[in-house]
C-alpha cells in the first residue's frame, strides 16, 4: 500500500530525525523549528544572556548615518531614505543562528505592513556577504528575493552595531530593532531578549505611532 | 586503493543503516497501515490541549463549537480532524500554504466527506497577530490558532514546522492519531486519498 513517494520520504525524513537527533537540535527546538531542507544548517547557540551590551542612543536622538555594502545591488545609506521614507532597522545576531533564521522571513511576507507605514525596512548582521547571500537565500523561494535589502556589518566588524550600541562582546550583535522617522530621528527602539523573536505585533504597533507624529 | 575504498563505503553504510535501524525502531511498534506515521500522544483523554475558540463566527461555525473560551479538539464537529502545526515565520510553511489550501478545497469540493473531514492550524511560538497575518497573506481558508507558549505544539510532539497531524474523532472523545508527519506532504490527492482511507471513511460510502 505503501507509495515508493512515501518510501523515499519516510527514509528521508528518518534520516532528518537522526541528524536532528545527532545534532541535539530537538532540545532548543522552541527556538528553531523549520523543517526546511536547511534546518540543520541552522547552529544551536544554546540560550545565550540576553543582552550583552551597553545602549548609546535613545528615543529622540539623531540615527547615526552609515553606508553599508547590500547583498545585492552596491551600498546602502541611512541619509538616503531622509526626507522620503521610514527606516526599520532589524539587527538579527547572526546568519544560520536559531531564531534569527526566521525572524526575517516573517518580515518577509508583511511588506504590505511597511509599505502602509511608508516604510523601508533594512536588515543587518555582521556576517559577510556571501554568508548572507547563502542565508537569505533559503528563506525565499527560487529565483525570488527578500523584498528589503539585506546589510553588512562585517568590515570594520561590527562598526554600525558598535555606533548603535548593539555589539555584543562575542562580536555578534543583539536582537534589535530601531525605527527611524522620516526626519532622521530614532523614535523606536527594541533592544530584545537574543533569544527570543520579537512579536510582529510590537513592531506594528510602533510603525501605527510613527504615522500620528 | 580501491579495496580500502569500499571499505569505508560498507563501513558508512552500516553505520546509517545502524542509525536509520534506531529511529525506525523506536517509531515500529507505533507505525500503523497504509505507510501513515503513527506517534503516540495524548492518550485518549486529552484535558490538558485546550485551544481558544477562534474569534470569527465563520469558524466556529466551521468547527461546529459554540461559545467562547477554550475547546478541546473531541469537540469539534468532524469525524476527522487534521491539525497543520506552522509558524508564520517558517519558510517552508509559506511555501507550502497553497497546498495545503488545496488540500482543503479537495475536501470542500467533495459532499460526504467535506462534513467528516476539517482542518485547523496552529501558529507554534506566534502570536494572533502573527497567525491573523499569516492568514491574510495566504488566503488561509480554515482556521489558525496561535500557540505562542508552544505548551500546544509540545503537548502533540511536534519538533518543527510544518507537521501534520490526522486523528480520528467520535463526536464524544479522540479515538485514535492516524498520522504524525514532519515537513509536508508530497501529493494532495494522495495524501487525503489516504487520510479517508486510514479513518475508515471510504467504507461508510459518500452519501
Amino acid at each position: 500500500m505503501m507509495s515508493e513517494q512515501t518510501k523515499g520520504k519516510s527514509l528521508m525524513l528518518s534520516i532528518i530525525g537522526v541528524c536532528i537527533l545527532m545534532a541535539g537540535i530537538a532540545t532548543v527546538y522552541g527556538q528553531s523549528g523549520g523543517f526546511s531542507e536547511f534546518k540543520d544548517y541552522v547552529y544551536p547557540v544554546g540560550k545565550l544572556i540576553p543582552r550583552d551590551s551597553v545602549a548609546m542612543l535613545k528615543v529622540g536622538d539623531s540615527a547615526p548615518n552609515f553606508t553599508l555594502p547590500a547583498v545585492y545591488g552596491s551600498k546602502v545609506s541611512l541619509n538616503q531614505f531622509k526626507g522620503k521614507r521610514n527606516v526599520v532597522i532589524s539587527f538579527v545576531p547572526a546568519a544560520w543562528t536559531p531564531v534569527c533564521s526566521d525572524q526575517w522571513p516573517g518580515y518577509n511576507i508583511v511588506k504590505d505592513l511597511f509599505d502602509k507605514h511608508d516604510a523601508i525596512l533594512l536588515g543587518i548582521t555582521v556576517d559577510n556577504i556571501p554568508t548572507l547571500y547563502a542565508w537569505t537565500k533559503q528563506m525565499v523561494t527560487q529565483n525570488e528575493n527578500l523584498w528589503f535589502p539585506v546589510l553588512s556589518d562585517f568590515y570594520p566588524h561590527g562598526a554600525v552595531a558598535s555606533k548603535y550600541g548593539v555589539l555584543r562582546s562575542e562580536g555578534v550583535t543583539e536582537r534589535a530593532i530601531f525605527l527611524i522617522n522620516k526626519k532622521g530621528i530614532i523614535s523606536y527602539i527594541d533592544i530584545h531578549d537574543i533569544n527570543q523573536r520579537p512579536p510582529l505585533e510590537d513592531l506594528a504597533k510602533a510603525l501605527e505611532a510613527l504615522d500620528k507624529q | 586503493m580501491k579495496k580500502s575504498r569500499s571499505q569505508i563505503v560498507t563501513g558508512l553504510s552500516l553505520l546509517v543503516i545502524l542509525l536509520l535501524y534506531g529511529s525506525v525502531s523506536q517509531g515500529a511498534e507505533t507505525t500503523g497501515a497504509v505507510g501513515f506515521q503513527k506517534k503516540p500522544f495524548l492518550g485518549k483523554s486529552s484535558p490538558m490541549l485546550e485551544l481558544p475558540i477562534p474569534q470569527d463566527a465563520a469558524d466556529i461555525r466551521y468547527l461546529g463549537l459554540s461559545g467562547a473560551g477554550n475547546f478541546t479538539i473531541e469537540q469539534v464537529k468532524s469525524r476527522v480532524l487534521i491539525i497543520e502545526v506552522f509558524s508564520f515565520y517558517c519558510p517552508h510553511c509559506q511555501r507550502s500554504a497553497a497546498q495545503v489550501n488545496e488540500l482543503y478545497q479537495n475536501i470542500e469540493v467533495r459532499p460526504g466527506i467535506k462534513e467528516k473531514i476539517k482542518m485547523i492550524g496552529i501558529g507554534v511560538g506566534n502570536s494572533l497577530y502573527e497567525v491573523n497575518s499569516f492568514r491574510e497573506r495566504y488566503r488561509v481558508p480554515f482556521p489558525l490558532i496561535p500557540d505562542q507558549s508552544m505548551e500546544i505544539a509540545e503537548l502533540l510532539g511536534v519538533r518543527g514546522t510544518p507537521t501534520f497531524i490526522v486523528v480520528k474523532l467520535d463526536g464524544k472523545e479522540l479515538q485514535e492519531q492516524i498520522y504524525f508527519g514532519e515537513g509536508g506532504f508530497q501529493d494532495t490527492r494522495q495524501f487525503l486519498a489516504e487520510i479517508i482511507k486510514s479513518a475508515g471513511l471510504e467504507a461508510e460510502g459518500t452519501k
